[in-house]
């Protein structure tokens, strides 16, 4: 959506033309509307796993929102993710519409990167291989790409030098999700979907890994949608958190989080960080003992 | 010899799984062997009338290796191998350029795997020794039914076996891959096929072996002046009654046997180096050949050449 040529009046700019609404209203970034599904539907074991689901993620000017979703296990988060990015049998929902920017998911796509729970690194290739998999596919040249593999295993705080040329197998569970994060950032997605990235991490690991997170994420400026259990985790990391209910899974309550102002560890002993996180244990453990 | 130190060869012996090393492993090997030479040498030895099994049954070990000279010369034991080895390899890599592609579609495609089931079920149940005339009348006597009757006997298994290999690689392989952006295509040769090669490769390893075996059966049929072969050298023997020869043969064809083994072990050592480390010479020398084919591939279809073609870049303004 390129503007023509304006014309610059002192510190006023004449455009070329009255906007009209279409352009104003922008397309939200993700939008459920009334999202049902229902596992192996019609058979004896047919299973509701999220009802009803109706939320919307707005597209915030030169900011993309993270997004951060908690609720007891088995609810429906990894459910709804999955219908994001348009992966079977996820998708397509039983009813109701899941739009990404206004428009109807009809399948997977790079605009929506994943990184998922378990280690989804390619065994066959080389770390240096894994992260450049989806520049392969574009078919952008080789050289292009290893040069860009480089600087993106580099900021993921992997050695270039060392890293780069090892398997999968030969690295640990921390630095395998960083190669994992470093493949689906490198396509500059639109959408960040996260489930459980860190739940294999060890404590600390997890916080420097939120503290990467954060940075990276400020560069690409991507909606992100993260899967966690653990609610300081969900505090610190989002703008917004939405607690999901039991299943059949309904989106419960969105809270609206500050900005984190310093490093996962500090932010974490703040009282009015820990005011937050105690509101929503509780909320839960009333949500688990209903169950 | 006291006691803690039997009891700690014991414990070390008895651990479950515990690796060996490589020398103790060739040596325990070689022991085994030594053990039932020895047995051979003890149940026949002595004059022929005083021993415990006849010379007409199992001669001794002397004059079986005595005779190894007369096999190696006379009746071209090197040769007989190679004509032997060349129609097992022949016949066998027709069944893996027919079965790899056709199990790998099957195994992506559930459709064409529900299709071919029924010819995958014949195949692998196929009785040999009926398909043998068959393909006699059909291939007329020569070299020609002999591969062919090894293409038939293993080509069945190929394609279940590598359509298995293929729908063992877990979906969030696929999932990764479509997330990523790659096409149906892409994720076939980038990410299924890669994954289940190891698999697939020693399935083929291991049915090497097998069809190793069935072309002595296709070998001891001689119809016209194709010329030897393992399979018709032991026929020969056994009409003139060389027991030793035929004894002989069947310590030849394991060696033989061996021998290919390691060259297809070190082949897959040097294919998967994320299986099995190494430095995987053979799999390096694979991404060189396809440089050319790729560079070629990116001058025609990429045409991005600093932004990345994604929603991100198409709907915000910059
Ligand atoms: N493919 C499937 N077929 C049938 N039922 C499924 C399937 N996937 C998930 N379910 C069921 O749907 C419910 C929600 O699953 P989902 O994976 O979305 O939960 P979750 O909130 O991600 O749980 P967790 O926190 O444990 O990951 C679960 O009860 C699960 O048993
Ligand atoms: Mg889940």
């Amino acid at each position: 959506m390129s503007q023509p040529p304006a014309q610059v009046v002192g510190m006023g700019t004449v455009l070329d033309h009255v906007r009209t609404p279409q352009e104003v209203l922008r397309p939200h970034v993700v939008e459920f509307r009334n999202v049902t599904k229902t596992y192996n539907a019609g058979k004896t074991d047919e299973f509701t796993a999220i009802r009803d689901v109706t939320f919307v993620v707005e597209d915030v000017v030169e900011k993309g929102e993270f997004i951060c979703v908690l609720g007891p296990s088995g609810c429906g988060k990894s459910t709804i993710l999955r219908s994001i990015a348009g992966l079977e049998p996820q998708h397509p929902a039983t009813s109701g519409d899941v739009l990404v920017l206004g428009q109807p998911v009809v399948g997977p796509g790079s605009d929506r990167g994943m990184v998922f729970q378990d280690y989804t690194s390619f065994d066959h290739r080389t770390v240096l291989e894994n992260v450049t998999f989806g520049l392969e596919c574009l078919h952008m040249p080789r050289k292009q790409r290893d040069e860009l593999g480089r600087e993106w295993i580099h900021k993921m705080g992997l050695n270039v030098a060392t890293d780069a040329h090892k398997y999968p197998h030969e690295l640990s569970g921390g630095m395998r999700q960083r190669v994992a994060i470093a493949r689906t950032l490198i396509l500059k997605p639109r959408i960040i979907l996260m489930d459980e990235p860190f739940g294999a991490l060890d404590p600390l690991t997890r916080l420097n890994m939120q503290d990467l997170l954060v940075k990276l994420w400020k560069e690409v400026q991507a909606t992100v949608f993260f899967i966690t259990h653990s609610i300081e985790e969900a505090v610190f990391l989002g703008d917004r958190v939405y607690l999901m209910s039991n299943s059949p899974g309904t989106i419960l309550e969105e809270l609206k989080i500050e900005p984190a102002t310093s490093s996962a560890n500090e932010m974490q002993r703040q009282p009015k960080f820990l005011e937050a996180v105690y509101y929503i244990r509780d909320k839960i453990t009333k949500l688990e003992s209903n169950q | 010899m006291n006691f803690s130190f039997l009891d700690r060869l014991l414990r070390n012996w008895l651990t479950l799984r515990k690796p060996v090393s490589r020398l103790q492993a060739i040596g325990l090997g070689v022991a085994c062997i030594l053990l039932c030479l020895t047995g051979w040498w003890l149940i026949t030895q002595g004059a022929a009338e005083s021993r415990l099994v006849g010379p007409l049954t199992l001669p001794s070990p002397a004059e079986t290796f005595s005779k190894f000279s007369e096999l190696w010369n006379d009746f071209a034991l090197t040769r007989n191998v190679l004509v032997t080895l060349r129609r097992v390899s022949i016949g066998f890599a027709l069944a893996l350029m027919v079965g790899i592609p056709i199990g790998v579609t099957a195994g992506c495609f559930p459709r064409v795997h529900a299709f071919l089931s029924p010819l995958i079920m014949i195949g692998r149940n196929v009785p040999l020794a009926a398909v043998l005339p068959l393909m006699i009348f059909i291939f007329g006597a020569g070299e020609k039914n002999k591969v062919m009757f090894i293409f038939v006997a293993s080509v069945a298994f190929v394609i279940s076996d590598a359509a298995r290999a293929i729908m063992d690689v877990s979906a969030r392989y696929i999932d990764t891959a479509y997330t990523l952006g790659a096409s149906r295509w892409q994720t076939i040769s980038k990410v299924l096929v890669p994954l289940a090669a190891p698999t697939i490769f020693s399935a083929c390893r291991q049915m090497f072996g097998l069809a190793f075996g069935y072309i002595m059966l296709a070998e001891s049929i001689k119809i016209a002046d194709e010329v030897g072969g393992l399979g018709y050298q032991i026929q020969i023997f056994q009409r003139r009654g060389f027991r030793e020869h035929i004894y002989l043969i069947i310590l030849v064809i394991p060696m033989v046997a061996l021998v290919i083994d390691q060259v297809l072990a070190w082949i897959q050592r040097q294919l998967f180096p994320h299986l099995y480390g190494g430095d995987g010479m053979l799999r390096s020398l694979v991404r060189i050949t396809l440089i050319p084919w790729e560079s070629m591939k990116s001058l025609f279809f990429y045409r991005t050449p600093v932004s990345l073609p994604s929603v991100a870049t198409e709907e915000r303004p910059k």
